[in-house]
């Protein structure tokens, strides 16, 4: 399921609560097809961004379009929306809960049971399926509210932290599946802290700092775009003097490794010759790409990770 | 349309399953039936006796009547021989041969005093028994002696009032009478039906929105769903559910009556009263009646409650909040309650139409009569009008209240809640 034109479109949105901006000047624009990583601490902004892209929240100022339109009812219908915070009907049973959900996505009762299961038999859940919901651990709830926006199939994803509370094994198996559908034609947005896992996945990336948008690109493009020019070597056996190498302004040991910083203009092919020159046997020759955090930082001015004061009243 | 139904299904069979709402329906019931069969049983249980009770006739004049009255009441008394000698029988009461013997003289001729000689006092119900089975036969036997005992006799059965409206023939006024009783069962049952509901189960609306604020889920169903569809389902559903709780209690009613009625035709010497009996049902005025005020009643609670649900953090929030709308439904049934008891006073008339006041109120006065048609009619436009503006209003405030997880709005902030929304 493929459509033509942009996803979703924010131009200009601005949203305040009291005193606080919790979004800025903010742009945006995914093309179909993408897995669009929206990047930032706690408190940045993220959250409310999406908010507004399901018209949960209006913009004080600027524009929000889903589909090239308002997102109103029927717009959002066609999205798959796993908010952050997750709440169950605790009381109620695994696939009674996930039937529910089908039918008040629009998908008939028998099909929505039927893919009920299916989802449940792949996420490992089967033999949960007629207990309550109270019964599984945070967890397993998590995944059976991933079931839930995706049971009516729908054309855009939109989620929001969808990993952080999930052990390893399942973040690998969520992160194949959000794969798995854009292989479908199906376009994604998520929005994580978690800046390996956008690494992993992103095609574009947006990082949010402060409520305003800092970067927007193609992640391979801004990885290229951020390249400092630092080469990995390693060497069998004893190390030459790489500090004296010609064009090399400075050294940094790095277990078996030397990270070596060059001066401007110099091309890293010319390592090699020093290389060869020295008669010593290369184990490793790497261009070193920064990493999505360290573009974060570089940008941004703080830490990406988890340690951003979060804003009260869950308007992150 | 489809996924309202959803919405009120959910709600109605994930309440109905549990633990809670099936003891409430089949423990109300239950309780009562309980209750009523050990009080009986204890009463039959301290009535048995292993000994023999005796009567002694020292008067002359009643000694079988009032054995056999004693025997219809259910004890087996064996008349001494006359001549006994009462010490003889004190000895037999002491040597526990006797549990207790009754003398019969002359002031029990006279007054209906008699001796009840025992180690123990007799039990409540034993003291009632003996005493009415006696009054009546001494009562009996002093009639007989007069001339027209028979009318005297009757009047011990306790005169009456007769009304006897003016301007009415006889068969009219006991149609008129019929309706009126009719009326006043169905008003008190209506009366109380509709508070319950709007009670009990415009708080459970409450509760229900609240739970699904606060555990957030709401969030998720938003996403598919209009705010005023997830509102109605549940108000709707949160209904549906009171229904069954009270046609549950009605069928209850009705299988004990159908079992009580074979013993009640049995009573009933003729089939005359059983045919009085049915003209005592209420018609299908009252019923559609009721089931109107029903409706808006309960749509006009419900809805406000669900936006006092909305608009509230957790329950004790939600307890103070709700205060206003108790008290609501509250007043008018002590007015009401009043009114039941006879003191009804023609501005009362004029409360029952305030709109939040008319369920409780109107409904038993339409179907007793007591205020004209105009009046019940008024009284409807003005709650259809009502539910639609406060519906409005509580639509507005339930759409924001139930994304908002901040502080409990001050008025002014739910005037702009309802501005803005």
């Amino acid at each position: 399921m493929t459509q033509n034109g942009t996803v979703v479109r924010l131009s200009g949105v601005r949203k305040t609560f009291g005193a606080h901006t919790a979004v800025d000047d903010f742009d945006l624009a995914i093309e179909p097809g993408t897995i669009y990583g929206l990047l930032g601490p706690n408190g940045s902004g993220k959250t409310t961004t999406i908010r507004m892209m399901m018209g949960i929240l209006l913009p004080d100022g600027g524009s929000v379009e889903l589909f090239g339109g308002a997102p109103d009812f029927a717009r959002r219908s066609r999205v798959g929306y796993l908010p952050e915070e997750r709440g169950v009907y605790e009381k109620m049973k695994v696939l009674d809960q996930l039937v529910f959900f089908g039918e008040i996505r629009g998908i008939a009762r028998s099909l929505a049971r039927t893919r009920a299961e299916e989802w449940l038999e792949r996420l490992g859940l089967s033999e949960w399926a007629s207990k309550k919901v109270q019964a599984l651990s945070k967890g397993m709830q998590q995944k059976v509210q991933f079931i839930s926006t995706v049971l009516h199939d729908p054309e855009l994803l939109i989620l929001d932290e969808p990993f952080s509370g999930l052990d390893p094994i399942n973040q690998d198996v969520l992160e194949e599946i959000v794969l798995e559908e854009k292989e479908r034609g199906k376009t994604i947005l998520f929005s994580t802290h978690l800046m390996e896992q956008a690494e992993r996945l992103c095609e574009r990336v947006c990082l949010i700092s402060r409520s305003r948008k800092v970067l927007d690109d193609d992640l391979k493009e801004l990885k290229r775009r951020e390249r400092t020019g630092v080469v990995a070597v390693e060497f069998e056996g004893e190390a030459p003097p790489v500090a004296t190498w010609p064009g090399v302004s400075e050294v940094e040991e790095a277990g078996d490794a030397f990270h070596l910083s060059l001066h401007d203009g110099v091309r890293p092919e010319e390592i090699l010759g020093a290389v060869l020159s020295e008669g010593v046997s290369l184990r490793r020759f790497e261009l070193l790409e920064p990493r999505l955090h360290e573009i974060f930082v570089r940008h941004a001015g703080e830490p990406a990770e988890d340690d951003a004061p979060s804003q009260t009243g869950g308007a992150s | 349309m489809k996924q309202v139904w959803s919405v009120i299904r959910r709600e109605y069979v994930e309440r109905v399953k549990t633990r809670a709402f099936i003891l409430s329906t089949l423990g109300m019931p239950l309780l009562i039936i309980g209750i009523m069969a050990v009080v009986g049983f204890v009463a039959v249980l301290s009535e048995q006796s292993e000994r023999q009770i005796a009567l002694i006739d020292l008067n002359g004049q009643l000694g079988e009547r009032v054995q056999q009255a004693l025997d219809r009441a259910g004890y087996d008394v064996e008349l001494a021989a006359p001549g006994t000698d009462t010490e003889d029988l004190d000895q037999q009461v002491l040597d526990e041969e006797l549990e207790a013997y009754i003398v019969l003289d002359d002031t029990t001729a006279s007054e209906a005093v008699f001796a009840y000689r025992s180690k123990e006092p007799p039990g409540g119900v034993r003291s009632q028994l003996m005493r009415a089975a006696i009054v009546e036969e001494v009562v009996d036997l002093r009639l007989g002696q007069l001339e027209d005992g028979d009318s005297v006799r009757r009047l011990f059965q306790g005169g009456s009032l007769e009304y006897e409206p003016v301007g009415l023939d006889e068969a009219e006024a006991e149609e008129a009478e019929a309706e009126r009783i009719t009326g006043m069962i169905t008003g008190i049952a209506g009366g109380i039906i509709l508070y319950i509901m709007m009670l009990a189960y415009g708080a459970q609306t409450l509760q229900s929105v609240l739970e699904e604020k606060q555990s957030r889920v709401v969030e998720l169903v938003i996403s598919s769903l209009r705010p005023w569809q997830l509102m109605l389902g549940k108000i709707v559903g949160v209904g549906a559910v009171g229904l069954t709780q009270v046609a549950i209690w009605i069928a209850c009613v009705a299988l004990l009556a159908s079992l009580a009625l074979p013993t009640l035709i049995a009573a009933a010497s003729d089939f005359e009263e059983l045919a009085q009996f049915r003209q005592y049902l209420p018609g299908p005025g009252a019923v559609l009646l009721l089931v109107v005020f029903f409706l808006l009643g309960y749509f006009l609670y419900s809805s406000l409650f669900a936006a006092v649900g909305a608009m509230c953090r957790n329950l004790q929030e939600a307890g103070q909040t709700q205060a206003p709308l108790i008290f609501l439904i509250i007043i008018p049934f002590m007015l009401q309650m009043m009114t039941f008891q006879g003191n009804n006073m023609q501005w009362m008339n004029w409360v029952a139409l305030f709109p939040f006041f008319s369920p409780i109120m109107m409904y038993p006065r339409a179907v007793m009569g007591d205020v004209p048609a105009w009046m019940v009619a008024v009284s409807i436009v003005l709650m259809a009008l009502t539910v639609w503006g406060s519906s409005w209003v509580a639509g507005r405030i339930y759409k924001v209240g139930i994304l908002s997880q901040g502080n409990r709005p001050s008025p002014r902030e739910l005037l702009r809640w309802i501005r803005e929304a």
